[in-house]
């Protein structure tokens, strides 16, 4: 019976039914398995799992691997996807709603520390300042000493941006409506909290 | 023609070429853009993966509440805050219960949004309001013998998933204005393809090989300049080709131009108005070789 | 019939430019002894039209246009039943496929106008033959879904069913269902069933005929006239119809046998009809001990798709496996389903339905079905197979196991259903894995029965929605033949020809190879072997024509002399002129729409060749190629359609027949020192119409070689 019981665990919706309670998670339900994902995705040969074996893994109710995939983070939002999906699956979505989730569980992977830093710096004023963002993810992902020979290595990059102008060094002005901006961020974060995820179908 | 404009981010820091550019272009044009009073960032890609899709999308659809008492179209040349914007409006307008939740959220600022307007890429406002018979008749310096790749780049077409104005898969209509402008549009499988994104930081490999494929596919076309609407595509094939070339071992040299650089050329705008100072690449051996004064 | 000929050339679409159109004149009128020829630039406009019907008005009753194909314009020429109207093609297969103002191409328009002239010498009108009493009513036989729609159509017609079940009630297989899959827009939901609803309009009906607890125990006849006895529980009843469909539909396959499904051996182990029984009884509990179940698992393709038991797909199981899913979800929120399967096979607008149980949060598993093996352990069933797209063993516990045992037709038995009186036996021929032939690319019910229709998932698998196209197809082609019997005219591919076989039976010596080779059964034979013609069961393929050693069988409009003439008319350049020519037979079916579309591509192909349409391979009569040889013809050329178990001949085995009676013609050409490669047989379809030009260049440079047929000039 106790290779049963792993399996019964193994196909147990347990898992399932939290991530389709994500954000936009309950799309997953509705993959099946074509694979156009797969073959379409830019960065599918960086990826561990293309999308569709992801959401099998998430039918499946495999918490660890979907937990541990470098998929989510690998995807640039390009959509092509999306678009493509016959399912009409918006994977794009799905991935922000796993970030996210990921995220709040304390995820240390460099996409997410962008996407707080861009979220802080966009929150700061209204408008995002290019520039801090860029130092604060250098020192804030290899520290103060860290970040030194990286910014030495990105040189070519890094110098043309500043002396073509195109990284000013000033921030952009607050807007008025900050105040605004904090109550719908607070707002439309308690409803997504209080309703849970969009429909599925 | 009066539009509601939202610049975004980009457009006033590391595409700063592209709103220079574009203010020449629409007063030649008689485009008059007001720029949406106060707006807020969109989000681009990636705060979604903080702060939530929901919470992203709603504070996106301030920019449409501020937007709406003027009733124009709103203009949107960058395609990242162009993805955000059409498609917070778009499911505003079919998703009840999104439209219901946006709008408690704009309500706990005292804003409200009714629906009523329509966000349109630049693209989309200079093939279909302008005319492509209107930029040919405005050219007064076609660019001639110019082969250009036209990188619309993926999210520009994808914003509203499979009802967009171009072609979600191989987008013609920078081509049709490229052509418009007398110069020669090369084949270009790439065109809709990602250039790896915002991971510049995060996964810097990507840009690499994403981007290397876009310059590489220009290139193997036949390309001399690619042009392009959005400010990421921009900034990954032209600050990032020096260090593609170091990278990959290869010496493209490719001009990558906004889209209202080139037809500011082609109306014999003051290159000096048209931004090529931010162009990393640099454009003056093209120019040369086409007898354009910069 | 006393022909007065008007033969009219329409120089329109480059035949103008293309041909001498004078000299052309004179062939017919010279040689094919025309009373006149007359030419206009555009024969099927107004003007046109007015201009042959002129012609008719003062008495010409036999209208030759040269012009485009027979293929096209066939209703514009049309000049009512009294008119002969011969076409010769000009367009398709002269001007557009041969290089215009050229010597062999203006040869090939003169030995064309031969030909036609030479046929009409032996072409009459065709006298139809209408049998007395014929009845429009249509049998049914079956009373299943496919059934009660057939008859329902039938009746709602205008027409009168006679339904024939074997069971004391209605409904068949399908009366049963719990639920039923959905079949309107949204197509997520479950419908309730709509069979009881369909019985009862069927007895309510008074345009049908209802028999249970009966069986069909003969049919006679042929369409327009079948005498059918029903033995009915009380005794027997006679019924005249017009035409028949048979419904039988499938049975479900035993998985017994299957001994790693445990079917039999554990009560748990249900089969998708077990589970309708289950489910109506409002909520579903085990067999075994009457508890609830939370966990079940649907096994797709228990048999099915599996070499050893049925190799085909059964089409309706996986729809029935969702719809099941569906009701024990909503029988009960908290079960899950499981769904072993090889491929999901829901298509159309069941995809919809795929993508709602998806929703649902039913597991799909992929893998080779046929391996799981399903155990019992300490009162646990468990589900061990793999999963192929996780890559790995699956070990499932359950509550229930649902099979999906795929479907039998059922005719795939041993007993007799339709127990025709025909010469090649009492049931429709079976293709394969029990199945009745049909010809499923162009018309699906249509069998080697004329008059004989099959439908629903007795045809081929399949489930309900297209049960219903199809009972509704079948009872529109049951309606199309008893009309057209009724005005003594052919069904498809044939629609409207008047003609039918004569046979002159002095000469008859009883060889039977016209009632052998009958692919519709339209020939029975008396004690004797005399043919015993069934006219309304003919189709009008002329195989009967080709198969007679004797030549005694022909039609008013298409006989052996008739072509025979056509072949001897064309002209044979001598030797020293190299001019070599080949006969193409082409089948009107497929074989001449491709030369046709060749021609509309503009493709080139040589000039040697002259072309005459058959009605099928299966009708060519050797003795013509004997003629052409003799008259010193380089080659023939036999273009038929495909033949075999995918074949697309509408006479079924037309090129088949012609491959045979080609093996014994090569033997007497080699011994007449003629190399039998003279003589060349083709399988092409219409799709296949690029393949033309190579098709005959080469067998053109193949005739080269071999240098001019040494019978010329004798």
């Amino acid at each position: 019976m106790s290779a049963a019981n792993e399996q019964a665990s193994r196909f147990d919706p347990g898992f399932a039914r939290e991530f389709y309670a994500l954000e936009n998670g309950e799309y997953a339900k509705l993959c099946m398995q074509c694979g156009l994902c797969a073959v379409t995705c830019a960065s599918r040969e960086f990826m561990d799992l293309p999308p569709r074996k992801l959401f099998k893994l998430v039918q499946a109710g495999d918490k660890e691997a979907v937990l541990q995939s470098q998929t989510p983070w690998l995807c640039t939002s390009c959509m092509t996807c999306t678009v493509r999906c016959p399912r009409g699956i918006p994977i794009i979505d799905v991935m922000h709603g796993l970030k996210y989730f990921l995220i709040q569980q304390g995820s240390k992977a460099p996409v997410a520390l962008m996407s707080k830093i861009f979220a802080e710096n966009m929150l700061r004023r209204g408008r995002v300042f290019e520039l801090a963002l860029t130092n604060s993810f250098f020192l804030k992902a290899y520290g103060p000493v860290g970040a030194i020979p990286i910014a030495l290595k990105m040189r070519s990059v890094g110098q043309p941006m500043l002396l073509k102008g195109r990284l000013p060094l000033k921030p952009p002005k607050k807007i008025k409506g900050l105040d605004q901006v904090h109550k719908i961020v607070k707002k439309a974060t308690e409803v997504m909290k209080r309703e849970g995820h969009q429909d599925g179908v | 023609m009066a539009y509601s404009f939202y610049p975004g981010c980009s457009m006033e820091a590391t595409g700063k070429a592209y709103l220079v550019s574009l203010e020449a272009v629409s007063h030649a044009l008689g485009l008059e853009l007001k720029e949406i009073p106060d707006w807020n960032c969109c989000g681009a890609t990636v705060s979604a993966n903080a702060i939530g899709d929901l919470p992203q999308l709603a504070m996106t659809a301030r920019n449409l509440a501020l937007a709406e008492p003027a009733g124009n179209d709103i203009v949107v040349g960058c395609s990242s805050c162009y993805l955000n914007m059409a498609w917070a409006n778009e499911k505003f307008k079919t998703d009840a219960r999104f439209r219901s939740q946006v709008s408690e959220a704009l309500g706990a600022a005292g804003l409200k949004y009714e629906g009523g307007l329509r966000v349109r890429h630049l693209i989309d406002v200079l093939v279909n309001d302008i005319g492509l018979d209107n930029l040919k008749a405005r050219t007064i310096k076609p660019l001639a013998g110019m082969k250009i790749a036209c990188y619309s780049g993926c999210q520009t077409v994808r914003a509203i998933r499979r009802r967009d104005f171009d072609n979600v898969e191989y987008p013609v209509m920078l081509s049709r204005i490229v052509e418009a402008l007398g110069a020669t549009p090369v084949p270009f499988p790439a065109a809709a393809r990602c250039c790896g994104g915002s991971q510049q930081f995060t996964r810097v490999e990507l840009i690499h090989e994403l981007t290397g494929y876009v310059l590489e596919t220009a290139a193997k076309n036949g390309a001399e300049a690619i042009v392009t609407p959005c400010p990421m595509c921009h900034m990954n094939t032209d600050v990032y080709q020096a260090e593609i070339n170091r990278v990959k071992g290869t010496n493209y040299y490719l001009p990558v131009f906004f889209l209202t650089q080139l037809i500011g050329l082609a109306f014999d705008l003051k290159p000096k108005d048209l931004g090529f100072s931010f162009n990393v690449v640099s454009p003056d051996k093209l120019f040369a070789k086409h007898n354009i004064k910069n | 019939m006393d022909k007065k000929i008007g033969f009219f050339i329409c120089t329109g679409c480059g035949i103008g430019e293309a041909l001498d159109v004078a000299a052309l004149c004179k062939v017919a009128t010279k040689e094919g002894k025309a009373p006149s020829c007359k030419q206009h630039p555009f024969l099927c406009g107004q003007e046109g039209l007015e201009f042959i019907k002129k012609d008719i008005a003062e008495g010409v009753n036999t209208v030759v246009i040269a012009g485009c194909s027979s293929r096209m314009n066939y209703d514009v020429f049309d000049f009512g039943p009294e008119v002969i109207v011969e076409r010769i093609n000009f367009r398709e297969q002269v001007v557009w496929c041969h290089p215009a103002n050229d010597e062999d191409t203006q040869m090939t328009a003169e030995d064309y106008i031969r030909m036609a002239m030479a046929k009409l010498k032996t072409l009459e009108l065709p006298e139809p033959f209408v049998p007395e009493d014929v009845s429009k009513d249509v049998l049914v036989v079956g009373g299943g879904l496919t059934g009660l729609t057939a008859a329902l159509e039938v009746a709602e017609a205008g027409y009168r069913a006679v339904l024939v079940e074997k069971e004391s009630n209605l409904g068949g297989y399908t009366a049963a269902f719990y639920k039923q899959a959905p079949s309107r827009p949204p197509y997520t939901d479950l419908e309730p069933n709509e069979v009881p609803a369909k019985v009862q309009a069927v007895t309510d009906n008074p345009n049908i005929k209802v028999y249970t607890s009966a069986v069909v125990e003969k049919i006679e006849g042929g369409p327009g006239k079948f005498d059918v006895t029903i033995k009915t529980a009380g005794g027997s009843a006679g019924e005249r119809v017009g035409a028949v469909i048979l419904a039988t539909g499938a049975k479900p396959f035993d998985p017994t046998p299957l001994e790693n499904f445990g079917y039999g051996k554990y009560p748990d182990v249900i089969t998708q009809a077990q589970m309708e029984e289950l489910a109506a009884k409002g909520k579903i509990t085990r067999p075994s001990d009457g508890k609830p179940v939370q966990r079940v698992a649907f096994i797709q393709c228990v048999g099915s798709r599996d070499k050893e038991h049925l190799p085909y797909c059964s089409a309706a199981c996986c729809v029935e496996s969702l719809k099941q899913a569906a009701y024990l979800k909503e029988l009960n929120p908290e079960a899950q389903a499981y769904v072993f399967y090889k491929d999901l096979r829901a298509t159309g607008k069941y995809e919809h339905f795929y993508k709602r149980l998806q929703d649902l949060g039913t597991v799909f598993v992929k893998g080779e079905t046929s391996a799981i093996k399903i155990e019992q352990s300490g009162g646990q069933l468990v589900v061990q197979g793999e999963d192929v797209i996780l890559r790995e063993k699956v070990n499932l516990p359950v509550d229930l196991v649902v099979l999906a045992n795929g479907m039998v037709p059922t005719t795939a038995g041993e007993e007799n259903i339709l127990n025709l009186a025909y010469r090649q036996g009492p049931e429709l021929p079976i293709l394969k894995y029990g199945f009745p032939d049909s010809h499923f690319i162009c018309f699906p019910y249509e069998t080697r029965r004329t008059g004989v229709y099959a439908a629903g998932s007795v045809r081929a698998p399949m489930h309900v929605p297209a049960a219903v196209e199809d009972a509704t197809g079948a009872a529109l082609k049951a309606i199309q033949v008893v009309e057209s019997v009724s005005r003594g005219a052919a069904v498809h591919p044939r629609s409207g020809d008047l003609s039918f076989p004569e046979f002159f039976m002095q000469r008859c010596t009883q060889c039977k190879r016209c009632t052998e080779e009958c692919p519709f059964g339209a020939i029975n034979e008396d004690e004797k072997g005399n043919p015993l013609p069934e006219p309304t069961r003919c189709r009008r393929c002329g195989t009967c024509m080709g198969a007679c050693p004797e030549r005694i069988i022909s039609f008013k409009n298409y006989s052996v002399p008739m072509i025979g003439n056509m072949a001897k008319a064309i002209e044979v350049p001598e030797e020293d002129e190299e001019k070599p020519r080949i006969l193409v037979f082409a089948c009107e079916n497929d074989a001449i729409p491709a030369l046709d579309m060749a021609g509309l591509q503009r493709m080139q192909y040589s000039n040697w060749v002259r072309i005459i349409p058959v009605r099928c391979l299966g009708s060519l009569n050797l003795v013509w190629i004997a003629d052409a040889m003799s008259k010193g013809i380089d080659g023939v050329l036999l273009l038929g359609c495909k033949h075999g178990d995918d074949y697309q001949c509408h006479f079924v085995k037309g090129s088949e027949l012609a491959g045979i009676r080609l093996s014994k013609v090569s033997e007497t050409l080699d011994r007449l020192g003629l190399e039998s490669e003279r003589v060349q047989i083709q399988e092409v379809s219409i799709m296949d119409y690029d393949q033309i030009p190579g098709i005959i260049d080469r067998f053109a440079a193949r005739l080269d070689e071999l240098g001019p047929n040494p019978m010329k000039g004798f």
